[in-house]
C-alpha cells in the first residue's frame, strides 16, 4: 500500500513547487515576448508584468496585423509602446528563447 | 516533484505563431509558456504581481489596453484594412446602378464631406473626419466618375491649403491634432488638377440645366447631351443641387488660394468669391427641401441631426478604417457636426475671412491693434485666425511691406528712411521680435491669448529697462559732441523707448480685460480688478497723451521748415480722440474701484476675503505677472489697501467719476460717428456711468438694497443693479 506524504510535508512540497514556476517566470521579465490575441493580431514586447489574473504588460511592443480576412496576407506592423493585454483576450504566448532552454520552459 | 505535463497542443512547435514575418532571433525560436503562466498565475496571491524592479505602477497605469475600443486603434471593426473594404463593395464606383440614386448618394457624399472637413476645422483629426471617405482617399477608384472624382480631388486640395496655412501661423497648440496628417495622402500636383476637371464637370451640369429649362424645340436639339438621372421631371432640381455645392467648393478653395498671396494682394479677389460662396451656401440649403422630399421622416429630430441634406446616410465612409492614423490618441469616436451646424460653421469663417478682406492694411500700429481687437469679439475659429496672422505678419514685416520700426515710428511721426543703420541696431531687432510675436497672440484663442500676453509682459518690462539703460548712457555720450550730421537715430530710440511703456500699458490692459472675457474674475474680486485697470488705464492714457504731444511737436517743426509739408491731421485727431477714450474708461475703472470698496465697506458687498485665501493672496493670484513686469513700480497690494479701505457711498468724488465718463462718452460720441463699432462701444461706456450714478443714489437713501453686477452695456465695465431686499 503506498503511503502518502505527510500533509505537512505536502504543503512543503507545493509551496516548492509554486515558488519554482513563479521564479521561472520571473526569469521570463524583460524577455521578447509575443503574444497572441483573439482577432488574429499579435503583440511583440518586453515582458514586463503579469498578475494573478493572467494579464500581461508588454514594453516597446509592435503590432502585428493582417491586412485581409483571409490568410495567407500581408501583414503590417506599428509601434505601441507599452501595452495591457487582458488575459481573456489572449490566445497565444510565446517566449523567445534558446533550443536547450525551451525544454525548460516545458 | 511531478513534472507539468506536457500538452502537446500547446507544444512550441506545432502552434508557433502563424505569422512568418515574426522570426525570433538568431538561433532561438519560440517556446509557449502559456502553461507555465497559468500555473504561475494560479500561485499567485491576490494583488500580487511578477514584475521588474524597474516597474512603476504609476508609469503601468498609461499603458494602452487591447482590445478596449477607447485605446486600440488596431482593432478590427468591419474591415481588416481599406483594401478589404473596397473588394467587399463598401465603396462601389459607380456609386450606383440606377442613375437616380447614383445623383442622390453623390450629392449625400458632398454633404457628408462638408460636414467632416467643419468638424475637422474645429479639432478634430483628419483621419476621423474628411479621410474616414474612401473615395477622399483613394481617389484613383472614381477616375471614371469625373464628378465625383473631381469633387474628392477639390477637397483635398482644400485641405492641404488650409493644412498649409494653420502650419505656417502656428497658433493651432490649443487645437491638438489639426493639421496632424500622419502620412495620409495628400499629392498636390494630381489634386491641383482638380479645379480644372470640376470647372468642366460644372459646364457639363450647366448645359444640362439649360437643356432642362429649354423648350421643347430647342430641346430636340440638345438630346445629345446626356442626362444626370432618369426622371425628367427632377433633372432640373439635381442640376441646381449639384451646381451649387460644385461651385461653392470651387470658390472656397479660391478665397482660400487669392488670401495667401503675399502682401494681401488677392484680398480684394478673395472677397469676390467668399461672395460666391456665401450665396452659394443660400442655394445648398433651398436645396434641402426637395432632396428631403422622397424620405421618410423618423421625427424631427433625425433630419436635424443628420449630415446630409437628404437626411440619409451616405455611402462609402467608416472612419474606424483610418483609427491607426489618428496615432497617438486614442481613437475614441467623434461626434460630427450636423449638416445645418456645418454650414452655420461656413457661413460665419466666411464673415470672418470677408472682415480680413475687408481691412484697409493701414501701415498704422494703432489701426492694426484695434482692429485685431474688434476681429477677436465675434469670436473668429482657426482657420480664420491663421489667415489673419499670416496677413499681418510676412517676412518679419507688417503686411510683409513695412518693418515695425517704420511702423513704430510712423506712431511718433517720426520718419526713418534715412536711417538705414536703425534697422539694425540690436534693440530695433528685438523691437522687431517683440512686435511680431505680440501680434501673434493677439490672433490666438482668447484662453492662450491671455497665458501668452502675461507672459510677454515680463520681456517687455525687461527690453525696456535694458533699452533705457543703453539710451540713457548713448545719450550722456552724445552731449559731449556736437552733432551736425543730421543723424536723428539716438533721437529716434530715445522717443521709441519713450513708446515702449505705452505699449506695455496696453498689453497689461488686454490681458486684464480678457480675464473678462474668460469669466476669471469672482464678484468679491471686482474691486481689486478695477482698481489695477485703473491704474493700468491712467499709465496708459498719461503715455498716449504724451505721445500725442511728441507728434503735434514734430508736426509743427516740420511744417515751419517746410512750408508745403502738410500735416497728417487724421492721425493727430485719432491718437487725441484715442486717449479720450481712455479717460473716460479711467473714469469709470476708478468710479467702479471706488463705488465697490464702498459697497463692500459698509456691508451691502462680498468682501474679498474668502474661507480659503486671503484678499492679498488672491491679489497676487490674479495680478502676479504685472507685478513681476514692474506694473506698477510700487507695492501694488498696499496701495490697493489704502486707498480703498476707506471708502463710503456718501464720498463725492463717487459720482464725480462716473459724470466725468459721461460728460467725455458725450464728446467722443462726435468723433466716432464713422465707426459705427466704437460708437456703440462708447455708448456702453456712457450707459454704464449713467446707470451706476442712479445706484450710487439709491444706495445712498437706502443701505438695506442688494446689489449685482452685470455687464449688459460692456463687456468689461459692470453696471450696478438693484434690488430690493
Amino acid at each position: 500500500m503506498q503511503r502518502e506524504a505527510p500533509p505537512l510535508l505536502h504543503r512543503l512540497l507545493k509551496s516548492q513547487i509554486q515558488i519554482l514556476y513563479i521564479a521561472r517566470v520571473r526569469k521570463l521579465l524583460f524577455r521578447q515576448m509575443l503574444v497572441g490575441i483573439k482577432d488574429g493580431r499579435f503583440f511583440l514586447g518586453n515582458f514586463h508584468c503579469l498578475d494573478k489574473q493572467g494579464n500581461i504588460i508588454l514594453q516597446d511592443t509592435l503590432e502585428y496585423r493582417s491586412i485581409r480576412r483571409s490568410s495567407p496576407s500581408p501583414t503590417e506592423q506599428c509601434y505601441l509602446g507599452m501595452i495591457l493585454i487582458p488575459s481573456s483576450c489572449m490566445t497565444s504566448c510565446h517566449v523567445d528563447c534558446s533550443i536547450e532552454e525551451q525544454l525548460s520552459l516545458i | 516533484m511531478q513534472p507539468l505535463k506536457l500538452d502537446e497542443e500547446s507544444s512550441s512547435i506545432q502552434h508557433k505563431p502563424q505569422n512568418c514575418a515574426i522570426s525570433s532571433g538568431d538561433n532561438s525560436v519560440w517556446a509557449d509558456v502559456s502553461p507555465l503562466l497559468s500555473a504561475a498565475c494560479t500561485d499567485l496571491h491576490e494583488g500580487e504581481l511578477i514584475n521588474g524592479d524597474n516597474f512603476n505602477l504609476f508609469a503601468a497605469m498609461s499603458a494602452l489596453e487591447i482590445m478596449d475600443p477607447k485605446m486600440d486603434s488596431g482593432m478590427v471593426s468591419t474591415f481588416y484594412s481599406i483594401d478589404e473594404a473596397v473588394e467587399n463593395g463598401f465603396a462601389p464606383v459607380p456609386v450606383s446602378a440606377d442613375s437616380t440614386v447614383d445623383v442622390q448618394s453623390t450629392l449625400d457624399i458632398m454633404d457628408h464631406l462638408l460636414v467632416c472637413e467643419a468638424t475637422w476645422h474645429m479639432g478634430h483629426s483628419l483621419a476621423q473626419t474628411v479621410f474616414s471617405c474612401i473615395y477622399v482617399l483613394r481617389p484613383e477608384m472614381t477616375s471614371s466618375q469625373a464628378l465625383l472624382h473631381s469633387y474628392c480631388r477639390v477637397i483635398r486640395a482644400t485641405c492641404r491649403a488650409v493644412v498649409s496655412v494653420v502650419s505656417d501661423a502656428r497658433t493651432n497648440e490649443e487645437e491638438d491634432l489639426f493639421t496632424m496628417t500622419y502620412g495620409l495622402p495628400f499629392n498636390e500636383d494630381e489634386d491641383a488638377k482638380g479645379l480644372l476637371l470640376l470647372n468642366a464637370v460644372e459646364e457639363t451640369i450647366c448645359r444640362q440645366l439649360r437643356a432642362c429649362k429649354a423648350t421643347s424645340s430647342k430641346k430636340r436639339l440638345m438630346e445629345d447631351l446626356e442626362p444626370l438621372q432618369t426622371n425628367p421631371q427632377l433633372e432640373e432640381s439635381f442640376c441646381k443641387a449639384l451646381l451649387c455645392r460644385i461651385r461653392f467648393r470651387k470658390h472656397f478653395l479660391h478665397a482660400l488660394n487669392c488670401m495667401r498671396r503675399p502682401q494681401g494682394r488677392g484680398l480684394e479677389l478673395a472677397r469676390k468669391h467668399i461672395a460666391y460662396c456665401i450665396s452659394e451656401l443660400d442655394s445648398v440649403l433651398e436645396s434641402a427641401e426637395f432632396l428631403r422630399s422622397d424620405v421618410v421622416e423618423n421625427g424631427n429630430t433625425e433630419i436635424e441631426e443628420s449630415t446630409t441634406a437628404s437626411g440619409r446616410s451616405p455611402i462609402g465612409f467608416d472612419p474606424t478604417l483610418n483609427k491607426r492614423l489618428s496615432a497617438p490618441t486614442p481613437p475614441r469616436a467623434i461626434k460630427l457636426l450636423s449638416w445645418k451646424k456645418a454650414i452655420d460653421y461656413y457661413v460665419k469663417l466666411l464673415h470672418n475671412l470677408d472682415q480680413i478682406c475687408v481691412f484697409p492694411l493701414e501701415p498704422d500700429l494703432d489701426a492694426v491693434l484695434q482692429f485685431v481687437i474688434r476681429f477677436q469679439k465675434s469670436r473668429p475659429d482657426l482657420v480664420a485666425r491663421a489667415h489673419l496672422q499670416l496677413l499681418l505678419v510676412q517676412d518679419g514685416k507688417l503686411y510683409g511691406c513695412d518693418t515695425f520700426l517704420t511702423i513704430c515710428a510712423r506712431a511718433l511721426a517720426l520718419d526713418v528712411t534715412k536711417h538705414h543703420g536703425l534697422h539694425n541696431n540690436e534693440y530695433i531687432l528685438q523691437l522687431n521680435q517683440l512686435m511680431i510675436n505680440l501680434l501673434k497672440i493677439l490672433c490666438a484663442n482668447t484662453p492662450w491669448q491671455r497665458r501668452k500676453l502675461g507672459k510677454i509682459l515680463n520681456d517687455w518690462s525687461v527690453f525696456n529697462v535694458q533699452m533705457g539703460i543703453s539710451v540713457a548712457h548713448m545719450m550722456q555720450q552724445d552731449t559731449s559732441r556736437t552733432s551736425k550730421n543730421g543723424d536723428k537715430s539716438l533721437l529716434i530710440l530715445n522717443h521709441i523707448y519713450g513708446w515702449l511703456e505705452e505699449q506695455i500699458n496696453w498689453v497689461a490692459l488686454r490681458f486684464l480685460m480678457l480675464g473678462f472675457d474668460l469669466d476669471l474674475y469672482s464678484l468679491s474680486e471686482y474691486c481689486m480688478v478695477y482698481w489695477y485697470m485703473y491704474i493700468i488705464l491712467w499709465k496708459l492714457a498719461e503715455k498716449a497723451r504724451f505721445r500725442v504731444l511728441i507728434i503735434v511737436n514734430t508736426e509743427e517743426r516740420k511744417a515751419k521748415r517746410n512750408k508745403e509739408y502738410s500735416r497728417d491731421m487724421v492721425r493727430e485727431d485719432r491718437i487725441s480722440l484715442w486717449v479720450l477714450f481712455l479717460q473716460c474708461q479711467t473714469c469709470l475703472a476708478q468710479g467702479l474701484t471706488v463705488m465697490i470698496a464702498a459697497l463692500r465697506n459698509e456691508g451691502m458687498c462680498l468682501k474679498s476675503e474668502g474661507p480659503f485665501n486671503t484678499e492679498n493672496e488672491k491679489f497676487v493670484q490674479h495680478f502676479e505677472l504685472l507685478q513681476k513686469a514692474s506694473l506698477p513700480e510700487y507695492d501694488a497690494y498696499e496701495s490697493f489697501s489704502e486707498s480703498t479701505s476707506h471708502a463710503r457711498l456718501d464720498y463725492l468724488p463717487v459720482y464725480e467719476y462716473f459724470h466725468d465718463a459721461q460728460k467725455i462718452a458725450k464728446d467722443i460720441k462726435v468723433g466716432y460717428a464713422n465707426d459705427p463699432d466704437k460708437l456703440a462701444e462708447v455708448r456702453g461706456l456712457e450707459q454704464v456711468a449713467e446707470r451706476n450714478i442712479v445706484a450710487v443714489n439709491l444706495f445712498c437713501q437706502d443701505r438695506s438694497l442688494k446689489v449685482s453686477f452685470e455687464f449688459t452695456h460692456h463687456p468689461y465695465f459692470a453696471t450696478a443693479v438693484v434690488r430690493r431686499s
